[in-house]
């Protein structure tokens, strides 16, 4: 399943408006086929506007393409930043997992299909030792950890990953780096969403500055520089910018 | 259908009569009770379950209201007023589906338009019986509003056993997803959950199963044993498993005994009266118990 690897993706002059606001605006960018390709950005720069498009959630203009190496599409997994649930809702790690997984109810208890891969899975992001904690009563870290788990169960050829590290500690940065590994080593097509420009550079192979329209694009190292980051997070320069777009319109 | 419960009521009885089951149920309309109990407590307070993850527990409580003006528009109609489950299912799935509807269009919260709606819906039921009140016995209303065992018949079992065939038949292959939907639509759609359309289809089966549940709890007090008994096995569970049973179980006990011990100890009390009251004694009960057991209040955080 695995061995054909990711798809690549396209993106082509993709628009995004939603009541008056343009929250993409004319967005280009190839995505490699098993590589790891980060999105940068400001918050409201359009970067999870942009999974929504790419899922099919909000109506956009311009072309999406999933270019899959098989004939069929494969699996695409996510990791949402957060999940919506009442903390003290009694639902511990390995309900969460097989609600996820399975389609037997939770009530019935996980099936044995699903017990090993659902333990594997934990064991991948140091899980398994809390799998009957509640859900609501793990730390932030944790509960990215286990939303980083379930995204294994189907093994992906696609993962999207929304701000993965903002909650993770130390050991959990280190098991997303080997998660990273894996999925490299599986041929995954990795879009991942982050705001650690250090973990980025360290650990991407292409990197898309996008605030609302791509602002750079290119490996990590080379497009990555002060004076470029600098534009794409501060205010007084998206302003100068803005202004100098208007000028040369005008 | 109707045979089968006939032979079944028959065979109750004719137990009773034996003396191997309590006294009461040598009448026919409380064996017909306890069976639509029986039907009763496992589907809402599975359902309930649901109901409380999803945070939908106002809403239940505004369809359970809305059957009150089922009635009426059903009475004015020509219906029968012991059942007049077309107008009343009508009624009720259209103001949980223009609900439903509204909240995704309009972007309000679910607890402002559900305010909006239970009181229309209340004012027109208020003036529909108004308009009746010379035309049908109003007392009859009381047996709508709070319930009466007196008055389930076979018919009413029928429309009860179908409907929660249908729930069940539902709500078990689906339950991952309608739960699924509710912690992260995004997430759940990646996975294949068809959130809106679960959605929608939630609202419909506590619709109907709220409605089937009038005859013997009342349109005042269905929605809370969608609400009590799942909130009671929260206080005193730990995985969703125990969650789950734990909440069927209190749900059917409530029924139970909030049928049988009325007609046994002579009380006249309104069977869904005594069943709300059962099930709130066994919440304030598990109350107790956690706040008793440490290792209830969950794990530190």
């Amino acid at each position: 399943m695995t061995v054909a690897g990711g798809p690549a993706l396209g993106f082509d002059d993709v628009s995004l408006t939603l009541g008056q606001t343009d929250i993409l605006l004319r967005v280009s960018l190839r995505v490699a086929a098993g590589g790891v390709h980060a999105l940068v950005g400001p918050n409201g720069g359009g970067k999870s506007s942009l999974f929504k498009a790419l899922l099919g959630q909000v109506p956009h203009r311009g072309r999406i393409a999933l270019e899959w190496p098989g004939e069929r599409p494969g699996v695409v997994g996510y990791v949402p930043q957060a999940l919506a649930f009442d903390a003290g809702l009694p639902m511990t790690v390995m309900d969460f997992m097989g609600a996820m997984c399975q389609r037997r109810p939770v009530m019935l208890g996980l099936s044995r299909r699903w017990k090993a891969p659902v333990e594997q899975a934990l064991h991948q992001v140091g899980m398994w030792e809390k799998a009957q904690r509640r859900m609501g009563a793990l730390s932030g870290g944790e509960r990215q950890r286990v939303l980083l788990a379930q995204a294994l169960i189907p093994a992906p050829d696609l993962i999207l990953l929304d701000e993965p590290m903002s909650a993770l500690d130390e050991a959990g940065m280190r098991v997303f780096e080997a998660l990273l590994a894996h999925w490299r080593g599986q041929r995954t097509t990795v879009l991942w969403i982050e705001h650690d420009l250090d973990a980025v550079t360290r650990l991407a192979d292409r990197v898309t500055g996008l605030n609302r329209q791509v602002l750079f694009d290119g490996a990590p190292a080379e497009v990555l520089t002060p004076q470029r980051v600098l534009a794409l997070f501060s205010n007084r320069h998206r302003h100068e910018e803005a202004q100098a777009v208007e000028e040369a319109s005008a | 259908m109707t045979d089968l419960i006939d032979t079944l009521r028959h065979a109750i009885q004719h137990l009773a009569e034996q003396g191997l089951l309590p006294n009461s149920l040598t009448y026919g309309f409380v064996v017909n009770a306890v069976l639509a109990g029986l039907c009763i407590g496992p589907v809402l307070g599975g359902l309930g379950t649901l109901v409380v993850v999803k945070r939908l527990a106002f809403f239940s409580e505004a369809v359970g209201h809305a059957a009150l003006t089922g009635v009426a528009i059903g009475i004015l109609l020509g219906e029968p007023y012991t059942g007049p489950y077309g107008s009343l299912f009508a009624y009720c799935t259209l103001f949980g589906l223009l609900l439903m509807y509204l909240r995704n269009r309009t972007g309000l919260s679910p607890d402002t338009l559900i305010g909006v709606f239970l009181a229309v819906s209340l004012s027109l039921g208020a003036s529909l019986l108004l308009i009746l009140s010379g035309r049908v016995n109003i007392h009859i209303l009381e047996n709508v509003l709070f319930g009466s065992v007196l008055t389930v018949d076979t018919s009413d079992l029928l429309v009860l056993l179908v409907v929660s065939a249908v729930v069940v038949a539902l709500t078990v292959p689906l339950y991952n997803r309608f739960m699924l939907a509710s912690f992260n639509p995004q997430l759940a759609s990646v996975r294949g959950v068809r959130v809106k359309l679960l959605d929608y289809l939630f609202v419909v089966l506590v619709t109907i199963v709220t409605v089937a549940s009038v005859k013997v709890i009342g349109a005042i007090l269905v929605g809370a044993l969608l609400i009590i008994p799942a909130a009671a096995a929260r206080l005193l569970s730990l995985s969703l498993r125990g969650f789950f049973w734990l909440s069927v179980l209190i749900a059917t006990l409530s029924t139970q005994v909030g049928i049988l011990v009325p007609i046994e100890l002579e009380l006249p009390v309104p069977s869904g009266a005594a069943i709300i009251l059962t099930a709130g004694a066994l919440f304030g009960l598990a109350a107790i118990v956690r706040g008793f057991t440490p290792a209830l209040k969950g794990h530190a955080g």
